[in-house]
This record gives structure tokens, C-alpha cells and sequence, in this order.
């Protein structure tokens, strides 16, 4: 089972608080939630203005709606949904963006991946995949979504979900294998 | 070592932190809705009254033998109007899709205070005051979306 980094356990005192319109206890669940929401977010459509919007318009909708909330499973769980359901609007509403290609990806992020090693390549590459591509990868590997909750997140079937997560891996495999010696993932980690 | 669920080790990306804090305009947001949903609930049972007195006046004028076993007129003209609202905000919707973020904290407590008058409604169908209340309520969510298609009017036409 994936452990997703908003999994932030909330106490019953701050939600009840909150539940009731008390700010500072929306402020403590914006403080401790902020940090995953922005990931995924940026994550999902990597630019940091649409990702800060995407944010402020979830917690809006969550606090909004949180006698809505009924408790019966994790609180994190609930917010995640609602941030991932902002994002993958988001990227619906934008026009389709075109994946970057390869060589051009990889002259304009040579000297960056030698500064930062392997964050840097992975996340270069995963910035050059299709929004939704990036989307799938993402709330797959990382949030743990099965490909069930992917197809219904985007009203497609679960071939859909299988397909592109297949694609988006294979390309993010050719784009980090393509590195010359000296910047791949695998000899940053070993050098 | 490498996940089966996690090939490609995506997960040890670090954590981004937002360029900025966002709690002010957030916070800003939720106490606007606030003051709105206080004006609301203090106005509207004033409004629906003297909608309901208007109408019922008017209608009373001008239908010189009223049939008391049928519904109120004014009931019938509030639930069509609440129909036609309704129509007119579905369009809306679907020509002018998702509304600014600083017109979203107002259509969220008005879908809510909508949802809030529909489940009252349920017990009491017949309610002239709740259906007025319904269309105060459809005329607000309804001029949200007005109020956007003039600004984006005048940035076309600024152009």
C-alpha cells in the first residue's frame, strides 16, 4: 500500500472547530495540509501560479463544504479529492499542451541536472509528459490511486488509465535512460 | 529498491513548497462568504416576505374570482420562475464554464443555501415562502454569472 505524503492525521477538536466557521482552525488545517496540496498540485500542472490557484480554490471548496464532511473516512483523504478534482479541471480547462520533445528537454537541462543530480532529472522529465500523462503517473505511483478512481476522475474507462500510465512510465524510462554518462539518474546515485 | 506500485522512484521527489502563503486571500475569502451568509440569512426572510406579499397582491388585483381549492397562484408563478432560473443558470454554465476564484466562495454557499431550501422544500412543497427564498437565491447564483460575462465583455471590448 502506498503511503502518500498527505496522509497528516487531523484531531477531532481542530475538524469540529473548523466545522463550525472557526478560522484559526481552518488556518491550522490549511498549515499542515498545504505543503501535499501544493505537491500535488504542482505536480499535476507544473507551473507554480496555476498550482497556488488550484490550492486556494480547494481549500476554499473544502472549508466551504466541510459540514459536508461526514467522517467516515480519513480527513486527508476527503481534501486530497478535492485538490486532485480542482488540478485535473484545471488541465481540462487549459488547451492541449504538446509534450516536449526529447532532445530539445534534454539541451535545455544539461547544466541543471548536473547542478541538482537525480531530482532534477526525473522531474525534468516528468514536466516534459502530456498533462495528462503527468496527472496519471502521478496520483497512480505516488498518491496510490488505483485505476479505477483514475478513469472516473476523468470520465474515461480503465484501459484509459492502464494505456496511459504504460506510455507516460515507458517515456519517462527513454528520457532518463538517454542521459549521456556522467548525468544519469542511476550515476548520480552511484557517483 | 524499487516499488512495484512505484518504478520509477517518483515518489522520493521532494516535497514543493508554495512560493507563497496562501491563508490571506483564503482567509479573506471565507470571511467575505461569511458577512455574505449572515446579510443573507437576515435579508432573505425579509425579501421572500415582501416577494410573496407583492406577487400575491398583484395577482389578487387582477384575478377578480379566485379558485380556493386550486394552489395559490403565486405559487405556480414562483415555480416557474424558480424553473426558468434554473434553465437560464444550466446555460450559463455550460457557455461560460467555472466562475473566478473570487465569485467561488459565493456560489458555494449559494448551491449550498439553495441545497439547504430544496431539502426544506421536500417536507413542505407548497411553501410560497420557501419557493420565493428558492428564487432570491436562483437570481443571486444567476447574476454571478452575468457579472462575468459583462467584465468579459468589457475586456473584449478594451481591446
Amino acid at each position: 500500500m502506498v503511503r502518500t505524503p498527505f496522509e497528516i492525521e487531523l484531531d477531532d477538536m481542530t475538524l469540529a472547530r473548523a466545522r463550525r466557521g472557526d478560522l484559526d482552525a481552518c488556518e491550522r488545517i490549511y498549515r499542515l495540509f498545504q505543503q501535499p496540496a501544493f505537491t500535488v498540485a504542482y505536480r499535476v500542472c507544473p507551473c507554480r501560479e496555476l498550482a497556488e490557484e488550484i490550492c486556494q480554490e480547494a481549500f476554499i471548496t473544502t472549508f466551504r463544504k466541510l459540514r459536508q464532511f461526514r467522517g467516515d473516512a480519513p480527513f486527508w483523504g476527503w481534501l486530497r479529492r478535492i485538490v486532485v478534482n480542482h488540478a485535473i479541471s484545471s488541465i481540462r480547462k487549459r488547451p492541449k499542451e504538446s509534450p516536449v520533445e526529447f532532445e530539445e528537454h534534454h539541451a535545455s537541462t544539461e547544466s541543471a541536472s548536473e547542478r541538482i543530480g537525480m531530482a532534477m532529472d526525473l522531474e525534468s522529465a516528468l514536466a516534459t509528459l502530456g498533462a495528462e500523462d503527468r496527472a496519471i503517473v502521478w496520483l497512480h505511483d505516488v498518491e496510490g490511486y488505483n485505476h479505477l478512481e483514475i478513469a472516473a476522475l476523468f470520465g474515461k474507462t480503465e484501459s484509459f488509465s492502464k494505456t496511459r500510465l504504460s506510455r507516460a512510465r515507458s517515456q519517462l524510462k527513454r528520457l532518463l535512460a538517454a542521459d549521456p554518462p556522467g548525468q544519469t539518474l542511476h550515476s548520480a546515485v552511484a557517483g | 529498491m524499487q516499488k512495484e506500485t512505484d518504478p520509477l522512484n517518483l515518489g522520493t521527489l521532494p516535497a514543493v513548497a508554495p512560493p507563497n502563503d496562501g491563508w490571506p486571500a483564503i482567509r479573506a475569502g471565507l470571511e467575505k462568504q461569511q458577512r455574505n451568509r449572515r446579510w443573507s440569512r437576515y435579508s432573505l426572510s425579509t425579501l421572500a416576505a415582501a416577494a410573496v406579499v407583492t406577487l400575491a397582491v398583484g395577482l389578487y388585483l387582477h384575478q377578480p374570482v379566485p379558485d380556493t381549492a386550486a394552489p395559490p397562484p403565486a405559487l405556480d408563478s414562483l415555480i416557474a420562475l424558480s424553473q426558468q432560473l434554473e434553465t437560464r443558470v444550466r446555460t450559463y454554465r455550460s457557455e461560460i464554464g467555472a466562475l473566478p476564484m473570487e465569485s467561488l466562495v459565493y456560489q458555494v454557499e449559494l448551491e449550498d443555501l439553495i441545497a439547504q431550501v430544496d431539502e426544506e422544500l421536500s417536507a413542505n412543497p407548497d411553501s410560497a415562502e420557501l419557493w420565493s427564498r428558492r428564487v432570491n437565491l436562483m437570481l443571486d447564483l444567476s447574476g454571478l454569472y452575468q457579472n462575468k460575462l459583462r467584465r468579459d465583455y468589457s475586456r473584449m471590448a478594451s481591446l
